[in-house]
């Protein structure tokens, strides 16, 4: 299986691969243009490592739940 | 009169044009969600020779067409013409965040395939980006095939965007082309009258490959306007982040942040009052030195000074909680509160998103009750409305700080801490620990469900305008005096009648002292009779029939129970000089027990009362409105008033 968001380290640059849809999460991230194939990156997670805050493309910041993040797979750019 | 809808991305700066195209004062702050509901307003150059009449509309944001809650129900309602205030209008202006500048401008690409040449773009915030250049508008120009002005709404760029607009407005009813694309699931969200205009599709999959595919326009569009190394700066964004959303850091942050909102309202404030409070001192000893003695004097100086005077001593307060909440909420750091303390609403079986109205709650449940619309699950809204008015708002400020101020003595413990301020901070902590745990009740109960996505956007920081924050501590100053002025004012001349008459036989006074007679004479008056009448019920509570009469007046706004106390107690005093609300307060001896009437205890007990109780006839109204029934807004006060009364019972109990 490929590795989701959550498996993800602060910092490290991934690429979107997935997106399992469930709770509309695939609605709110296409809203906010986050698309398959993007590059994002985890700046901080909150205590006890929930919700998580992500940075993509030039300036977007935002936040989502742990629940939502396992929903999205990622790959790592070297 | 020409009619144009202002749309936009949620934090684009739609309010922030709004106002300074129609002179408006909505409510302008660096995070999602603050607009929820249309407004309108005439243009500010209409009052000029030889214009012709236009007027705005301010819709609540969004990101695209396929609405996902209530206020993004209505921008596209308003869009597709079956909004009932305004059925027709000529020209859509769309708001593009220049810090986000693809997702806006996929809604911009959106939009001009609805209503084809009518659309204006808006480029906003160009002080922040300056990258964005006169050559890349004319490119967005002519990708979109629509006219692009670049401002600065925020630097008050308001001359040219009227001409811009004056400019392009055309005189023709505008009619959409097309339909919009809506799964049965979001048909709640549209209004009656919508049919026309709205395909159901069956899948879900539809609407995304819709939304994916405008994101993929704006993407190209954007890469023939600018290239890779003129690039949005965020670094700043990032940097502070690194610190503020930081797991340890953030949260200790956080909780010195909301601490020190708390100190300086109580700290800062104290100067201020002294000298409002000496103020309407000196006012009241210069009228009853002028005045013969009578019902006249009585009136003016017992009724009018006492009671309005009792209420405009919070204004400094009233103030730097505004002035303070302004600056916080133009930074863009209530985002990262929401992001910080998302775990503690999670828990409690709320959206993150829930975090923006209780914070809202602080200052009036009213915006706060409102601004739930944006939370999308049904059964999440109502738990929230329904438990957003314990949240300690502006208009208990007032009760806290008398009994506070003057029942709790002021000492340092822990080196740092003053225990008045600790008493505040526990006050609004116990409204919204346990607004929070009746949520989760509710959601475990009557409102059972799992708990929706939270996902919310973090703007980029900004440096807080003091300009701004004045305008907005100007506007609440205002409206609080107006209330001073008004109703407080009108209350306060009726509890003096209804506390004055009727007077006491002038042969009972005989042989009495003077301060026996006013006792008496207060007794035997109308509201000394209704007060008496339910004092069973506050003997438990550790309240007597004065308090528990400015309880029940209360019921109209909480801070008529500072002038209706004020107006009590300056009749009960025989006194020449004229003390404040706090002396007389602390002066007060029961004639039965021989001791104050007032300590810690009764001071406790009336608090805990008014953190629970609804007391808000405003608030009554909203919920009814939000939610549609008169059930739930009754179902608020009964339980709340129960969880007072409960708590003021304990608290007595416990300090006796
Ligand atoms: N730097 C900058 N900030 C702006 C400008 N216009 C609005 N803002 C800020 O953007 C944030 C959102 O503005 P608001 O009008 O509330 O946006 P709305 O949600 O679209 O109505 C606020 O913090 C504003 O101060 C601008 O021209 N420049």
């Amino acid at each position: 299986m490929m590795p989701n968001l959550l498996d993800v380290k602060i910092g490290q640059k991934v690429r979107i691969t997935k997106i399992a849809d469930k709770n509309q999460t695939t609605l709110k991230l296409f809203s906010l243009g986050i698309l398959v194939g993007d590059e994002i990156e985890i700046t901080s997670k909150a205590l006890f490592g929930c919700p998580l805050a992500i940075k993509h493309g030039e300036g977007n910041f935002f936040a989502l739940r742990k629940d939502h993040a396992a929903l999205i797979e990622v790959e790592t750019i070297a | 009169m020409q009619t144009i809808l202002l749309v936009g991305s949620p934090n684009s700066g739609k309010s922030t044009i709004f106002n300074l195209l129609s002179g408006g004062q909505r409510k302008v702050s660096n995070y999602s969600g603050i607009t929820v509901d249309a407004s309108t307003g005439a243009l500010r150059s209409n009052k000029l020779e030889g214009e012709a009449p236009i007027q705005i509309v301010d819709l609540p944001g969004i990101y695209n067409l396929h609405p996902s809650t209530l206020d993004e129900g209505v921008t596209v309602d308003s869009l597709i013409g079956s909004n009932s205030r305004f059925s027709e209008y000529h020209q859509v202006a769309v708001v593009l965040d220049i810090q986000r500048l693809e997702t806006s401008l996929a809604l911009a690409i959106q939009l001009k395939e609805l209503v084809g040449e009518k659309l204006l773009v808006l480029v906003n915030k160009v002080d922040e980006q300056e990258f964005f250049n006169e050559e890349h508008r004319v490119k967005l120009e002519k990708a979109l095939g629509s006219k692009v002005l670049s401002l600065s709404a925020l630097n008050e760029d308001q001359v040219e965007l009227d001409k811009f607009i004056r400019k392009n407005i055309e005189g023709e009813r505008l009619k959409v082309k097309g339909k919009i694309l809506a799964t049965k699931r979001s048909l709640e969200y549209f209004g009656k009258g919508s049919e026309e205009a709205v395909e159901v599709v069956d899948s879900e999959k539809v609407v995304l490959e819709n939304i994916k595919h405008y994101q993929e326009k704006a993407r190209q569009i954007l890469g023939t306007v600018y290239n890779q190394s003129d690039r949005i700066r965020s670094q700043k964004t990032h940097k502070i982040d690194k610190v503020l959303i930081h797991p340890l850091w953030g949260t200790l942050i956080f909780c010195a942040i909301f601490y020190l909102l708390f100190y300086s309202i109580y700290a800062l404030a104290a100067p201020a009052m002294d000298f409002v409070d000496g103020s309407f001192g000196l006012l009241a000893d210069t009228v009853a030195a002028y005045l013969p003695e009578g019902h006249l004097k009585s009136l003016i100086v017992d009724g009018i000074i006492a009671g309005v005077g009792g209420v405009i001593i919070f204004l400094p307060q009233i103030m730097i909680l505004f002035f303070l909440l302004s600056i916080l909420e133009q930074s863009g750091y209530i985002s990262r509160a929401a992001f910080l303390t998302d775990r503690v609403m999670g828990f409690f079986g709320l959206n993150g998103k829930a975090f923006l109205p209780y914070l809202s709650g602080f200052a009036c449940s009213i915006p706060a009750i409102m601004s739930a619309r944006t939370i999308p699950n049904k059964k999440e809204r109502m738990a929230t409305i329904l438990t957003i008015p314990m949240i300690t708002c502006s208009a208990r400020l007032p009760v806290y700080i008398l009994l506070v101020g003057t029942f709790v003595p002021s000492y340092t413990v822990a080196g740092i801490f003053n225990t008045q301020a600790l008493s505040f901070f526990f006050l609004y902590f116990l409204g919204t620990f346990f607004a929070l745990l009746t949520a989760k009740l509710f959601r475990l109960s009557f409102y059972r469900g799992q708990t929706s996505s939270f996902f919310i956007d973090l703007p980029h920081y900004q440096r807080p305008r003091l300009k701004t924050a004045l305008k907005q501590m100007w506007r609440k100053a205002q409206t609080f005096l107006k209330k001073a002025g008004t109703i407080i004012l009108g209350l306060s001349i009726i509890i003096w009648c209804l506390s004055t008459f009727p007077t006491l036989d002038a042969e009972k006074t005989v042989g009495l002292s003077d301060e026996v007679v006013a006792s008496r004479s207060l007794e035997n008056s109308a509201l000394g009779r209704i007060g008496k009448s339910f004092e069973p019920v506050l003997k438990p509570i550790g309240m007597d029939w004065k308090m528990g009469v400015g309880v029940l007046v209360a019921f109209g706004a909480r801070e008529l129970f500072v002038s209706t106390l004020g107006t009590i107690y300056a009749l009960g005093d025989v006194d020449e000089e004229s003390k404040s609300l706090r002396e007389r307060l602390k002066a007060e001896i029961s004639p039965i027990t021989g001791k104050p009437v007032f300590s810690l205890a009764v001071a406790w007990s009336l608090l805990i009362f008014f953190v629970f109780s609804l007391q808000c006839t405003a608030t009554w109204a909203i919920i009814k409105k939000e939610t549609g029934s008169w059930k739930y807004p009754i179902y608020a006060f009964l339980y709340m008033g129960a969880l007072g009364y409960s708590g003021a019972y304990a608290a007595y109990q416990m300090l006796i």
